[in-house]
């Protein structure tokens, strides 16, 4: 059973999307208000899917949904009542997986929440091979240019510097990354 | 895939920036603390692997069943691989239903040893005759320790024990310890003698519970030993992935094979905590090809443990597959003969492996069949693996599978 930390920020609303929920037969806890500390809550419940009812996502629902992506990221649907394109592009910018204006019906219920959870997977995979192409990037450049000091430091030729640095990384059982600081931090301690 | 070799490309970046570029950026590589593992471990941490627009996230498994389960669960994507444990998987007689898998290169050659214990050693049971009259004798059966149930050391020991008339299935019991643990159990009197790679032979003699009785390589000379394996999904699913893998480690294996001192590092690399995590002392002379076997005697090996050879250790010949079928049909593992070739075809992944060599101007041999001549005079050549299997005085073609004590 899917578990549902529902954040009631719409006291008109109170108990309508929450028997709509378990009528939809999910797991819910529920809380009032957004004047909790969301990655808290988030941290504690371990919900498969966080659902904010809000009648206008302000700047507050915004910055704990911002933390929330960022810390232990989660899929999020939002509901609203709020149309206006621009607060919708900016929920879907802090991290919402789903943002549904208005219409809440139990039988639409899982779909919506399905929906949500393949989007929130895809996406974490697009931003997780994101993250180590650009990691993979940034450690080249830093090889490279340890490579290059060690070159002018040595006169020898690339494929050397190269091997230079892989047995000194591999004789201390370290990675070629780090050797390649300990050359950049030592260039500039010399102030080549 | 195609069989076509591509182009040598020299800029690695090129690659990263074209259409070939890798479907998934970061692997997850298991191993085994086995010192053939070093090709992986030099590839993940050595920076060998960011020019082809990976990242190899390495992890270290305890026992080979372990490592088979994440490999099919999906939370290995490729791993250091036993040869008899991926074709067993494929023909659904290891341990788990049978999921179609691939070699994508070979890891090693050589490097594995059969080890005795010291009570046996006191005993005057430092030869094969004497192994023979010992284990003939009546009284209680020796126990006699492998790797994985249809593993590589499982028929290399097999092979030795029934080469000097000692039948492997009748004559000693056998049992399967994870490669780590041997040295343990050798102390604890709870197995004879254990067949696994390094360092953990040469770890038993170092603290004195048991000595080298063979190495793999006496049993035939430069053996395919371990691969880098995966399931056919895989492959099929991130070819580009897969073949900027397989460049990867061909890098890191040149780079362990180019003389002595890239070897030495490589040593000291391995022997740390995260990896083999065994003291550099067992590591590092059997790694140079120096070996002692505990009764004395020393030499430099002829065919020491080698992860390049110009790129003759990593083409995953279509022989060098069926040899192992050929071994498990003929202790009764397999009941019946597979379609050899068919399965050898499907498993090794030789057009793969030829378009990731030829990209960085390493030799790929023209057949997929090699030849060889093991310890017993029988030559191997890959042609008739059914009449193979059945050329043996001592086997268990008729008996039913064994039973094995996990």
């Amino acid at each position: 059973m899917l578990r549902i930390l529902l954040i009631d920020d719409t006291p008109r609303k109170v108990g309508r999307l929450k028997s709509a929920l378990i009528e939809a037969g999910f797991e819910v806890i529920e809380e009032t208000g957004l004047t909790i500390d969301l990655p808290e809550r988030v941290e504690a419940v371990r919900p498969d899917v966080v659902l904010i009812d809000t009648d206008s996502p302000g700047r507050d629902v915004m910055e704990q949904v911002v933390l929330v992506t960022r810390d232990q990221p989660h899929p999020i649907v939002m509901f609203t009542d709020d149309s206006d394109p621009d607060a919708m592009r900016q929920a879907i910018r802090a991290g919402v997986s789903a943002y549904i204006v208005e219409g809440i019906q139990a039988q639409r219920l899982k779909p919506i929440l399905d929906v949500a959870m393949a989007r929130f997977e895809s996406d974490q995979a697009i931003r997780a091979q994101l993250q180590a192409r650009e990691q993979q990037l940034a450690e080249r450049k830093r090889i490279e240019l340890a490579k290059g000091m060690l070159m002018k430091m040595r006169d020898c030729k690339e494929e050397e510097a190269y091997t230079l640095m892989r047995r000194q990384a591999m004789s201390r059982q370290q990675k070629l990354i780090q050797v390649a600081e300990q050359i950049i931090a030592m260039n500039e301690l010399l102030g080549q | 895939m195609t069989d076509s070799a591509t182009a040598p490309r020299t800029d690695a970046l090129a690659w990263v920036a074209g259409s070939d570029a890798p479907e998934k950026s970061t692997v997850n590589l298991g191993f085994l603390p086995l010192t053939d593992a070093a090709s992986l471990i030099v590839a993940a941490t050595q920076g060998f692997a960011q020019p082809f627009g990976l990242t190899l996230n390495l992890h270290r498994q305890n026992s080979w069943s372990g490592l088979r389960d994440k490999l099919i669960g999906g939370e290995l994507d490729a791993a250091h691989g036993l040869y008899g444990l991926i074709y067993a998987v494929h023909l659904g007689i290891g341990g788990s239903p049978a999921v179609d898998m691939a070699v994508l290169m070979g890891l090693a050659q050589n490097g594995q040893s059969i080890n005795l214990s010291a009570p046996l050693k006191a005993a005057g049971v430092t030869d094969p005759e004497a192994l023979r009259d010992r284990a003939l004798q009546s009284g209680a059966q020796l126990t006699l320790a492998q790797t994985f149930p249809t593993g590589t050391h499982a028929l290399w020991l097999y092979y030795w024990l029934a080469a000097h008339g000692i039948h492997p299935l009748e004559d000693v019991r056998t049992r399967v310890v994870p490669p780590s643990q041997m040295v343990a159990h050798l102390r604890a009197g709870r197995i004879d003698g254990f067949c696994a790679g390094e360092p953990w032979g040469a770890q038993a003699i170092a603290e004195d519970v048991g000595f080298t009785l063979a190495t793999s390589q006496s049993i035939w000379p430069d053996h395919p030993e371990k691969v880098l394996g995966c399931t056919r999904a895989f492959v099929e699913q991130y070819p580009n992935t897969a073949r900027a893998l397989v460049m990867a480690v061909l890098e890191a294996s040149r780079f362990i094979d180019q003389g002595q001192e890239n070897r030495s590092s490589a040593a000291q690399l391995i022997a740390g905590g995260e990896y083999v995590d065994a003291p550099l002392a067992s590591i590092e002379p059997r790694f140079l090809g120096l070996y002692q076997d505990g009764l004395g005697n020393a030499w430099q090996d002829a065919h020491p443990l080698r992860f390049f050879a110009g790129g003759a250790v990593n083409m995953p010949y279509h022989s060098d597959g069926l040899w192992f079928m050929t071994q498990l049909r003929r202790w009764g593992l397999l009941r019946e003969d597979p379609d050899y070739l068919a399965v050898a075809r499907a498993v090794q992944q030789t057009a793969l492996y030829r378009q990731a060599a030829s990209a960085l101007g390493i030799s790929v041999p023209e057949s997929p069949m090699r030849t060889s001549i093991l310890m017993d005079g029988s030559c191997w050549d890959g042609t008739d693996p059914a009449g193979y299997a059945r050329s043996f005085a001592l086997h268990a073609l008729a008996d039913d599978p064994m039973v094995q004590a996990l």
